[in-house]
């Protein structure tokens, strides 16, 4: 491939050990532990999905505050196996939002019998069939907020594309598991324990990929981890093997932007300026 | 440089592309084996694997990171180099080493969900 990357990790293996509807669980190796935490990062901050992220109240007379339901409504996970057809809104060439940078919702809900009435995401209505509240087999939804009688919730949403870097409400993960050496042998981790590590430090499940070194070997301080147990568990809004491609597909983007910026930086015009010595251009 | 209210940056503009993404600090040696980057909106997520990959070059002697402050979305990337080649060259081969692990990476996931030799949930 290229030959200045010598050794066996610019070969990344991967082994898929189970996978379903909303987790992932595999076995990275033959790699470097930095290529391994940034597919971990670009998982969980640069996948971008939809979220809500306009809130415009026409009623609120639940006991809970304009804003308290506006941040609940952001964290509400939305089916976003379309996201790649919308805009970011900056991009976009509307004023504030439109149909091809976002989503709108709205949800109107009045209590008028005596007891309580429980406000369901699956009760949002969106302007679009493929950007919806997710839902779970009870086709229900999270709680949004409880009503009691003569309460009323009227709201208008609008929900756009984005990535978790910006707010964490775009994550499309809820967890990366995350692990590697499980025996400890690099001893990158000195265990807290009372009376025996063993008995109060039990091995994770992926212990049994590994051998534990023999205690009484002398230390390998060259020794460096090559294989990671990742365990992608998502919200719904992706399915679990699109976050893992997406997120290697968001590293190469931003590899090819940073290769555009460098050529830019070597043409003769940008030199000029550099000389000018002014670092806090 | 003034800092008027107009180009403080708020979050959005944060995530955008800058117009400068990547500038060679003053004090870079002429033959340019030795230049410290600085990279605007870019972490960790890149820094360390970019670190890493540039390292792999033998040409190369030495290459750090640093993010100097949390809040400048900003990344300082020296390369140190022999004379054999130089700091931009280096930086251009371990973006393209990285990218075709990341293609690799990316291949080889995609082709063992199509294997589809994994446990699924009933």
């Amino acid at each position: 491939m290229n030959g200045g990357m010598h050794g066996e990790q610019n070969n990344p293996q991967i082994r898929i050990r189970s996978l379903d509807k909303d987790s992932v669980d595999f076995v990275l190796s033959n790699t470097h532990l930095s290529v391994a935490n940034s597919l971990r990062r670009a998982m969980i901050a640069e996948v971008p999905t939809m979220a809500i992220d306009l809130v415009q109240f026409i009623e609120n007379t639940s006991v809970l505050a304009d804003e308290f339901i506006a941040h609940r409504l952001g964290l509400v996970p939305l089916v976003s196996a379309t996201v790649e057809q919308f805009k970011l809104t900056r991009d976009c060439t509307c004023a504030e939002y439109c149909k091809e940078c976002s989503v709108e919702f709205t949800l109107h809900v009045k209590c008028t019998e005596p007891g309580t009435r429980v406000v369901y995401s699956s009760e949002l209505i969106s302007s679009n069939k493929d950007v919806v509240p997710v839902v779970d087999e009870d086709g229900q939804g999270v709680i949004l907020v409880k009503l009691s009688k003569g309460q009323e919730i009227n709201v208008h949403c609008v929900a756009k594309k984005g990535v978790a870097k910006e707010h964490a409400k775009w994550s499309p993960v809820a967890a990366v598991g995350f692990e590697y050496d499980p025996h400890n042998n690099f001893r990158h981790l000195d265990y807290w324990y009372e009376k025996n590590v063993k008995d109060e430090w039990p091995l994770s499940k992926n212990a049994g990929e590994e051998v534990e070194n023999d205690p009484g070997a002398p230390f390998d301080f060259n020794a460096e981890p090559t294989t990671f147990y990742f365990n992608v568990e998502t919200v719904g809004s992706l399915a679990p093997q699109t976050v893992v491609i997406q997120a290697t597909r968001k590293l190469q983007e931003r590899l090819g932007d940073l290769q555009m910026a460098l050529e830019k930086d070597q043409n003769p015009d940008a030199n000029a300026n550099m000389d000018e010595g002014d670092p806090w251009v | 440089m003034d800092a008027t209210a107009a180009d403080t940056p708020n979050y959005i503009a944060l995530l955008e592309v800058p117009e400068e993404k990547m500038v060679v600090l003053p004090g870079a040696s002429d033959d340019l084996t030795s230049v410290t980057f600085c990279i605007k909106e870019e972490d960790h997520t890149l820094g360390n694997s970019l670190r890493w990959a540039i390292m792999q070059n033998a040409q190369v002697d030495f290459c750090g990171y640093s993010i100097p402050h949390p809040s400048e979305a900003k990344m300082n990337v020296r390369i140190q180099t022999t004379e054999q080649t130089n700091a931009v060259d280096a930086m251009d081969k371990g973006i393209d080493d990285l990218k075709s692990v990341c293609q690799l990476l990316k291949a080889r996931f995609q082709q063992r969900i199509r294997q589809g030799d994994y446990a699924r949930a009933a």
